[in-house]
């Protein structure tokens, strides 16, 4: 896997973000001119603490809020310009994925599978994505609001499977699971950049970061601190390099540190 | 999309306990309206027909048309029992007289106060009190629930357009809705005939039309609360607001423009008017007092002289019948110029309120409006002067109330023949027909409508701007 990600992709880039600014009406600085490009076949980690601005990023990409300046861009469609074009292209996932209580598993991806513009699946296809995500096939005709977490992430990741969306958000997608649902997702994660999709995922988790990304950001107030590719961080001590940016997290980091221990 | 989204609401609100609880508590309320508007209109009926029978049977116990009491009553409608209006409210009975005024008197509450105090549950109440409540319970949280739930973001995060994100929103539960209260409805207007009301066409299309406008009704108040839920963060905050909305619409607002165009519109109460009237008549009667007693017969035969003084007196009172009708009619104008310019005036200000509204729409359709009165006034009057003429005919007179001479004469001792109750004119009620109610309540229909557009418009409008996060 290591020797796979090694070699810089000279495709164009499926996530674009140049020199985005958010600043909120009540004047706080969320971005500050962030960079980054995400290429097909890569995982870009947006590693940092509560507030760092992951979520304000994400919801830009997504058109939910509007950059103060600079571009988002999807597959080279500005975000912005044409939301509904750009949004073709890329799959979401967040922090806690809601759907509708009094659906069933089945009826909740089908919905949102035709919402992405996917009509032609069928129920044969909606049971083989969630027994891959590892959902058990008794909860398939379940209704949501008997859903623990773990399995809404499940049902969340299915849905952007199904999607086949080339592009992925994922906003702190395993924060909340338990270590091995955890593992099981950021599993299926790597299968899907081993497919060729291009993925933006944000996390606090230094060592989800660094185990499957292929470049990792640090992100702190807004400004993107530090970025490294998967090679530059073999030797590296991510924790040191972590915490030497942000010094103001260190709760997150031992937080998370807990975390890995325990898997 | 947006069929994509109709359906999704559709299927969401069926498969929601929320749902299945609600559409419960309506078909059973809506079922047992119609239901009890049945019951009510076959007990009153009934009761019409025993007074109509009593009516009759006392004229054939009589010999002398002079003898004969004669009163008519507002026969009950069906709609009237559906959509009680003011039917309740209003006097039923009229104590005939061949001229003079008439005077209905006898109302329901009358006969059974304790509907005074809590009402009938008609189809009225039930749209437009319970059903408004329940768009609102229904829908509070249609936009903001989403994104509290976190399903409005998941679905932003595709291709979808605000339109027909919140088109499909709206006209999926406006139809689910629908399609769950006509449900109901129809099992309400079936079994009216199995109860054995049977409804003119006439009346199908009047109740259909007031069926529709109960759906606007409701409609309107469910584009409302998804309105407010695309307006507010939370549900809690959007229950609220939906709440005060619906209580001034329904209950402060109606009340409230009868107060103020009460303020604004002076009318001299009817006790004055009455007074003022009496004043005339003594001081009339008054007046005639010395004529009477210096009335002078011709000839001495008992008989003959009576005759003369009952015609003397007759002519007296006619005259002064005349002045007081000249009399009467120009208060009676002026007061009643006065008043319709009130009523006119509270209806208009209570026109803001679409539940005042669909109250008027929906009685005037049921011909249960503030109409009604003039309407059983007017076809009673018109009876008045049939029966006066049929009085004439039989007695030679035409009696007013009040002075009334009768001489029983005991010569011919041959059987007395008694009356034939057929032969005494019918009173006949003329109801609105559909096309003259459709037509008084257009303004309101047209109102509901308008209602409805302003407020999806609204919703529509408000979920443009809406922020998704
Ligand atoms: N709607 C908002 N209005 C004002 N400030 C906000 C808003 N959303 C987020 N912020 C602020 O922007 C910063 C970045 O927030 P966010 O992107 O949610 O961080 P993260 O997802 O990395 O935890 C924080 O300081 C947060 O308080
Ligand atoms: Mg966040």
């Amino acid at each position: 896997m290591d020797d796979q990600h090694n070699e810089t992709i000279k495709q164009a880039p499926l996530l674009e973000a140049r020199n985005l600014t958010k600043v909120y009406e009540d004047g706080v600085k969320a971005l500050d001119n962030l960079q980054l490009k995400v290429h097909p076949g890569e995982i870009f980690a947006m590693l940092g603490g509560n507030g760092a601005g992951k979520t304000t990023t994400i919801n830009i990409f997504l058109d939910f809020i509007q950059p103060t300046s600079g571009n988002a861009f999807i597959n080279g469609v500005d975000v912005n310009k044409d939301p509904l074009e750009a949004k073709k292209n890329v799959a979401f996932v967040s922090e806690n994925v809601q759907l509708y209580p009094n659906f069933t598993a089945i009826q909740n991806v089908d919905f949102f599978v035709r919402l992405g513009g996917k009509s032609n699946y069928k129920r044969n296809d909606y049971e083989a994505a969630l027994l891959r995500v590892g959902l058990q096939r008794e909860a398939f005709d379940k209704k949501l609001k008997d859903f623990s977490k773990g399995m809404r992430q499940k049902c969340g990741i299915a849905i952007a499977i199904l999607k086949d969306a080339p592009a992925i958000l994922l906003d702190e997608p395993t924060s909340g699971l338990d270590p091995k649902a955890g593992k099981e997702f950021t599993r299926l994660v790597g299968e899907l950049r081993d497919e060729g999709k291009a993925i933006l995922m944000s996390t606090h988790d230094i060592f989800r970061a660094k185990e499957i990304a292929d470049h990792v950001g640090i992100l702190n107030a807004g400004v993107l601190v530090a970025q490294k590719t998967y090679n530059e961080l073999k030797g590296v001590n991510l924790e040191n390099l972590y915490v030497e940016y942000m010094a103001g997290y260190m709760e997150e980091a031992t937080g998370s540190l807990i975390n890995s221990l325990a898997e | 999309m947006f069929k994509l989204i109709f359906i999704k609401e559709l299927k969401e609100i069926i498969q929601s306990s929320r749902f299945t609880i609600s559409f419960a508590v309506c078909s059973v309320l809506i079922i047992l309206s119609f239901f009890m508007g049945a019951q009510n209109y076959l007990a009153s009926q009934a009761q019409y027909e025993a007074a109509v029978q009593e009516n009759r049977k006392q004229i054939a116990a009589n010999t002398e048309w002079i003898m004969v009491n004669h009163s008519i009553m507002l026969p009950p409608q069906p709609l009237m029992a559906l959509v009680n209006g003011i039917s309740n409210d209003i006097g039923r009975n009229i104590e005939m007289s061949g001229r003079g005024e008439l005077r209905a008197d006898n109302t329901r509450f009358n006969d059974e106060p304790i509907f005074a105090v809590f009402r009938f549950m008609d189809l009225e109440f039930i749209f437009g009190i319970v059903l408004s409540l329940f768009a609102i319970i229904f829908a509070y949280d249609a936009i903001n629930g989403e994104k509290v739930g976190g399903t409005l973001k998941l679905c932003f995060a595709n291709s979808v357009s605000r339109a027909s994100f919140i088109g499909g929103k709206l006209a999926g539960s406006f139809v689910g809705l629908s399609i769950a209260l006509l449900i109901p409805m129809l099992i309400g207007c079936t079994l009216l005939p199995v109860l054995g009301v049977q409804l003119t066409s006439d009346e199908w299309i009047r109740l259909g039309i007031i069926l529709a406008s109960g759906l606007a009704y409701f409609g309107l108040f469910l584009a409302l609360a998804i309105g407010i839920s695309a307006m507010t963060n939370r549900p809690s905050n959007s229950f609220l607001i939906g709440l005060v909305f619906w209580i001034f619409a329904v209950l402060i607002v109606p009340r409230a423009s009868v107060l103020i165009s009460g303020r604004m519109i002076d009318v001299p109460n009817v006790d004055d008017i009455t007074s003022q009237k009496n004043r005339y008549r003594t001081q009339l009667f008054e007046e005639d007092r010395p004529k009477m007693s210096s009335f002078k017969p011709e000839g001495t035969d008992p008989q003959n002289v009576m005759q003369q003084f009952s015609s003397y007196m007759r002519e007296l009172s006619s005259k002064r019948q005349e002045k007081i009708d000249a009399f009467t009619e120009r208060i009676n104008e002026d007061y009643e110029n006065k008043r319709r310019e009130q009523e006119k005036l509270a209806l208009n200000l209570s026109r803001v309120s679409p539940a005042s509204v669909f109250t008027l729409a929906s009685t005037e359709l049921a011909g249960t409006s503030l109409k009604l009165q003039n309407r059983f006034m007017d076809s009673a009057t018109d009876y008045q002067n049939v029966y006066g003429n049929f009085m004439q005919e039989k007695t030679g007179e035409n009696q007013g109330g009040g002075f009334r001479m009768i001489m029983i004469t005991t010569d011919d001792q041959e059987e007395p023949e008694y009356l034939d109750p057929n032969e005494m004119p019918r009173f006949e009620y003329k109801p609105v027909s559909a096309s003259m109610a459709t037509a008084s309540s257009m303004t309101d229909l047209g109102l509901l409508i308008l209602f409805n557009l302003l407020f999806f418009g609204g919703a529509f409008a408000a979920f443009l701007k809406y922020d998704l996060r």
